[in-house]
């Protein structure tokens, strides 16, 4: 039922880690801090090691799921329930995906508008913007893969960076571990994985990949490297920011970097921020590629016609989110319905196709 | 086009109407002669302008005169040629008549003649390479007969697996078209594209090998050349023996090669001649140079016109002196500025050697001393633009240059649109486009996307000959290794 | 459908000049370089702008402009009616405040709107001022411009000398850090070519209550920075010797809990520039590194003590407790446990070279 996808389209599996990792990291770094310190305090690092480990078996899961499948996740829903009733359960996610796409773009232009360019136009930025994930995605999945690729070699000078606020840093911050309940640090955990959703995405484009079984590996190297690069930042943050300043602070990533002056260049958050456009770049892209196959597979429209139709949605969508409760508002449901269908759906999922799957062969066998 | 009315483009057989086609044209020759040992009359038909006369003179009279010739097929055995046909397909007589070859027909028969070639050799001496030239290293260049050029290659790489496959291009001109490539080392499928490639190609008349680049590229509209063009003889032997496809074409002193990689055009061939640490180091220069040459102008306006903060406090009071008198925004002083350069580069290439090296210095010189003064422009965007010329200029491949020089104009207008975030905008434009270019079919950002570790050690850095134990990958190559290379030796201890 | 596609690529290049944003041409602004706010009637403010004028091969002109205002938006935004370009604020290097204002109104108001502001840097210095910030700001010192001169002033006496490390960074995170206070430098004008580091403000809850003056700021650093260098003057009955501190350190332990008492141990290795005495024996090395190490014990205590009456805790002694103790809550600290708090000192010092006579 499924086309098969032809090896030329298809990517090494070492490249599964700059997808994975390259779709967990976007805007949600600029400000992750704060929210996940909200429950936890600064034992908040924990929890950001805890949501890790969560994602590691959840993609194990997912693995698991698709070698059973054999497919995308429409196959997994095929396999349970049949081709009719996959179809309609999986539309529900293109609506996610569309408002994930909206919710990143429109959050990325909050952030240009408040600390660049107050002037700036919603509509005609997102419409360049746009533009170029079009021109991203007509070039097929492998493009899209390039360009999650250079988003995560590009930027890592920036990891380097963070070592500026050292001096004005104190460790202690930290201290005593612990002082926070379990309930609390969970709590915290939960509001890190919305920062970390994103890795769902190998549901769709597990087809494409060169001998999937070895593109486990890199997949769990991608997320290691994720939470890695979460954790180094809390630490940083949490160094440099007292609680109650952390608290006052929307994007505590782009007030670090107001402190850096180089010989050459004073204030790097406006470099920062211009940068951040390559780091969201793959998110959209791989968000917006994946919508556009789920409706080639559902629908079976073509994905170059299906593509500027959504994009017209997106570019809709973030028009009309004008004040900050509302794309707030975006942001939290888009976060919630990506926490319950990672952390809750894809498990329940597990099981029964897991079950279904030992019922089946039993059947067989008798 | 007069050409087109020549009644034998149509009708092939008719040899009285060759004839009288031909002989409109002041070089068509046809002699009478008797030998008179035989008793033989016998007439030779050629355009004058394309046979050495001294060949016919010299070598081919005598023999048909005094020899013994009594019958069409005796000329094999009388004439010292090597190239005597004899035959009586009609249908060729027009093209070989073009390609130098002298007709010999005897009274009597009509259905059979002979051709023997004597082609008068026009061409130049091989010289000093001009766009690439090096200081270390052969100091040959291709001219532009075929031949000479083949021969070159030839003598590089003397063995029977170098393949010189040959096709005819182009209705009216009829260029010769040489496919080069090892028999065994290159991957047959990217040789069968070429040919394929080449023989599809539609186009009355091929005078460059540049038509063949536009032609044959895989997206013909993209600013970045996808075939690397080379005149050094050296670097088409080394780059046959990585596995890839030459593409020689009659007429042109550029060589082209195929498939490459975007990597591949800022790397001299020089690198192979240095030391592999001063080779890295020159290739890093160059990545730089281009990095700079595109961003500094566009750069430079962001900050300018909305990025003041990221001025340091102590560049800031020069920045803004030298501009507190110019009239323009930065935009229009950064646009003005590299026009000029243009200019200047336009006028330099167009006019005879030295009075265009003299217009490059006296224009560069007085125009920017005067708008300085004039105050039209800042003296350090000034600088930043020479620089930046100069920096596009250390690209090794010519064509690839010009298309550097091209590019930062959309990165200006962006600059200029919304700061560095336009910058970024562009610069990802830009790095789509390439992630979507293909040269041949195979990716033009490898090896660094799709990422090949191995093909690393001569992209951006050339490691030593003694680790470039593999052909590069992504040819996909029938002999994947280069040399063995050796049994690992045990390292020897200090004193041993 | 190649062809469409490629004409909609070029469409926006047209419109985008209609998305076009506000722009700040360098040469078209009138950037400035250091504010000064002082207090008027009635919970006024005045607030003073310096910009400077850049002109070639000469130092900057400062241009001053000043307004007043309740709060510090509506201040710049008087000035702007007399400026002809437009005032920003992104190149800011400091901000003074004058006396009266420190101690009578406080600032925190007017540093909240400094951070909330993306344009300002984390890194400009905030100081207090003995006197009015307009009369600092009047002068004309060095050749780089007023606030330069006054911000690289600052910058050397943290690098190299007695003043603690600061600057608006350190300032919130002092003032929002539990159980810890914020200190700013404090400067004076001395002629109108001149002015010079004078102390360190104490601030409680935005407004200063204590100074600590020119002599005793080595001492104060040694308690409040981690690691600080420095000049010292100790006298002995043989002459009196100048010790540079050239590597120091501090470290804090919690040695009791009920009251809480707290060991601070400072280490500090120094080298003597200058004696006044005959001759200098490894048995008088000895001896001034004692007298050395008393003098640290006395003036630290001193300190404390004082820190302690006041109700203020620049050293973040509270901020100590709480990474040591679980459950630590801050009012009680301040109400009940702080004023018990008992600190100790204990200074090491080391004096490795006397230069390079014997």
């Amino acid at each position: 039922m499924t086309q098969i996808v032809p090896d030329n389209r298809k990517i090494s599996p070492s490249l599964v880690f700059f997808l994975i990792h390259s779709m967990q990291i976007g805007v949600g770094v600029l400000g992750f801090q704060r929210i996940i310190a909200k429950s936890a305090g600064y034992d908040a690092w924990i929890s950001i090691l805890i949501a890790g480990l969560a994602v590691h078996i959840i993609v194990w899961m997912m693995y698991k799921m698709l070698r059973i499948a054999d497919g995308d996740i429409l196959a997994i829903h095929t396999y349970l329930l049949g081709k009719k009733a996959a179809k309609i359960l999986c539309s529900i996610l293109i609506l996610y995906f569309v408002l994930l796409t909206t919710a990143v773009l429109r959050n990325f232009i909050e952030i240009v508008q408040v600390w660049m360019f107050p002037h700036l136009h919603t509509f005609w930025f997102g419409l360049v913007f746009l533009l170029l994930v079009l021109y991203v995605i007509f070039g097929g999945f492998r493009t899209v893969t390039g360009i999650a690729f250079f988003s995560v070699l590009l930027p890592l000078y920036i990891l380097f960076l963070f070592l500026y606020t050292v001096p004005f840093s104190d460790f202690t911050n930290m201290l005593p571990i612990l002082d926070h309940s379990i309930k609390d640090i969970l709590l915290s955990s939960r509001d890190m994985s919305f920062s970390i959703v994103g890795f769902e995405t190998l549901l769709f484009f597990y087809p494409f990949i060169k001998n999937p079984e070895k593109s486990k590996k890199w997949a769990h190297l991608g997320i290691a490297y994720t939470t890695f690069a979460y954790f180094y930042l809390a630490i940083i943050t949490f160094a440099y920011f007292p609680e109650a300043q952390l608290d006052k602070n929307v994007w505590p990533t782009l007030t670090l970097w107001k402190i850096i002056e180089m010989p050459f260049v004073e204030r790097f958050e406006y470099i920062g921020i211009a940068n951040w456009c390559l780091i969201i770049l793959p998110n959209i892209c791989l968000a917006l590629w994946c919508v556009s196959r789920l409706t080639k597979q559902i629908f079976s429209v073509q994905q170059r016609r299906a593509l500027p139709v959504l994009a017209l949605l997106v570019l809709v969508g973030i028009s009309l989110l004008v004040t900050r409760d509302q794309i707030n508002t975006v942001t939290n449901i888009t976060g919630k319905f990506g926490f319950y269908f990672n952390f809750v759906y894809v498990p329940i999922l597990f099981i029964v196709i897991l079950i279904t799957k030992k019922v089946r062969s039993h059947g067989k066998d008798t | 086009m007069a050409f087109m009315k020549f009644p034998f483009l149509k009708k092939k057989n008719d040899r009285e109407e060759i004839k009288k086609a031909l002989s409109k044209s002041k070089d068509y020759t046809t002699v009478t002669y008797l030998n008179k040992k035989t008793n033989v009359t016998f007439c030779l038909t050629f355009m004058s302008t394309l046979v050495d006369e001294k060949i016919i003179n010299d070598n081919a009279l005598p023999p048909l005169l005094e020899g013994d010739f009594y019958r069409l097929e005796d000329t094999k055995n009388i004439l010292p040629l090597s190239d005597v046909q004899v035959t009586e397909e009609t249908d060729k007589l027009e093209q070989k008549l073009f390609n130098g070859y002298v007709l010999l027909t005897m009274q009597g028969i009509e259905n059979k003649f002979c051709f023997f070639s004597a082609q008068k050799e026009v061409s130049r001496n091989v010289s000093v390479p001009e766009v690439e030239f090096n200081v270390i290293g052969p100091k040959e260049a291709f001219v532009e007969s075929i031949d000479q050029n083949l021969n070159l290659i030839r003598k590089r790489l003397p063995i029977k697996e170098l393949i010189i496959e040959e096709q005819k291009v182009g209705k009216l001109s009829k260029t010769t078209v040489a496919i080069l490539y090892i028999d065994g080392i290159t991957n047959t499928e990217n040789v069968n594209t070429v040919r394929q490639r080449i023989s599809d190609i539609e186009f009355d008349a091929i005078t460059d090998s540049s038509y063949i680049v536009q032609m044959i590229s895989d997206n013909q509209h993209s600013p970045f050349p996808q075939l690397l063009d080379t005149e050094r003889p050296d670097r088409v032997a080394a780059i046959l023996a990585e596995g890839k496809v030459a593409i020689i074409v009659d007429g042109s002193p550029h060589a082209l090669i195929t498939p490459t990689t975007l990597v591949e055009f800022f790397s001299s061939f020089e690198d192979y001649f240095l030391n592999w640490i001063l080779s890295s180091f020159l290739r890093l220069v160059r990545i730089f140079a281009v990095t700079f040459s595109v961003l500094v102008t566009p750069v430079y306006v962001a900050t300018l016109s909305y990025h003041y903060e990221l001025i340091p406090q102590d560049l800031l009071g020069l920045l803004v002196t030298s501009r507190r008198q110019i009239p323009f925004p930065p935009i229009l002083e950064a646009l003005f500025l590299e026009l000029t350069i243009e200019l200047l580069r336009e006028a330099g290439a167009r006019l005879p050697t030295k009075v265009g090296q003299t217009i490059g210095i006296v224009g560069g010189i007085v125009l920017g001393t005067a708008s300085v003064e004039a105050g039209l422009t800042s003296n350090v965007l000034l600088i930043f633009v020479a620089l930046a010329a100069l920096a596009s200029f250390t690209t090794p491949i010519y064509k690839m240059s010009n298309t550097i020089r091209l590019i930062r104009f959309p990165f200006l207008i962006f600059a200029e649109l919304w700061g560095l975030l336009g910058i970024l905008l562009a610069f990802c434009f830009f790095l789509t486009h390439l992630l979507r270019l293909t040269s041949l079919g195979r990716p033009f950002l490898e090896p660094i996307y799709p990422p090949r570790i191995h093909d690393l050690k001569d992209a951006l850095i050339r490691l030593p000959f003694s680790q470039q134990t593999n052909r590069p990958f992504f040819l996909q190559s029938k002999a994947p290794k280069r040399f063995d290379d050796g049994t690992a030796k045990e390292k020897k201890d200090i004193d041993e | 459908m190649e062809r469409i596609r490629n004409f909609l690529l070029l469409i926006p290049l047209f419109f985008l000049l209609v998305g076009c944003v506000e722009k700040e041409t360098v040469d078209d602004i009138n950037l400035i370089n250091g504010i000064g706010f002082d207090y008027a009637e009635e919970g006024r403010i005045i607030g003073t702008i310096l910009f400077p004028v850049f002109m070639k091969d000469q130092p900057p002109e400062n241009k001053i402009l000043t307004a007043e205002a309740a709060i510090k938006k509506s201040v710049l935004q008087d000035i702007q009616k007399q400026s002809a370009d437009p005032i920003v604020t992104g190149k800011m290097r400091v901000v003074l405040f004058g006396e009266e204002l420190s101690t009578k109104q406080g600032i925190l108001e007017l540093v909240d709107a400094f951070q909330r502001d993306p344009g300002v840097g984390s890194g400009i210095y905030l100081a207090t001022v003995d006197g009015t910030a307009e009369e600092i700001l009047k002068g004309k010192y060095g050749i780089k411009g007023n606030a330069a001169h006054i911000a690289n002033l600052l910058d050397q006496n943290v690098k190299r000398e007695d003043l603690p490390k600061t600057n608006l960074q350190r300032f919130l995170a002092d003032f929002y850090q539990k159980g810890k206070t914020p200190y700013i430098p404090q400067i004076k004008k001395i002629s109108d070519e001149n002015v010079e580091l004078s102390g360190v403000g104490l601030f409680k809850s935005g407004k200063i209550i204590d100074t600590i003056t020119q002599d005793k700021m080595f001492f104060f650093k040694l308690l409040v920075d981690k690691f600080s260098e420095g000049m010292h003057r100790v006298g002995i009955e043989k002459g009196d010797a100048a010790i540079r501190s050239i590597r120091s350190s501090h470290n804090f332990e919690l040695t009791g809990r009920n009251p809480f008492e707290v060991t601070v141990k400072i280490r500090v290795e120094g080298v003597i520039n200058e004696f006044t005495g005959n001759e200098l024996t490894p048995k008088i090395t000895k001896q001034l590194a004692k007298q050395f190490e008393e003098d640290i014990a006395r003036e630290c205590m001193y300190f404390v003590k004082r820190f302690q009456e006041k109700e203020i805790d620049p050293v973040g002694f509270g901020h100590f407790v709480k990474t040591q103790e679980r459950n630590f809550n801050i009012d009680k600290w301040w109400a009940a446990e702080y004023p018990k708090l008992v600190v100790k000192i204990k200074p090491d010092v080391t004096i490795t070279e006397a230069g390079v006579i014997q």
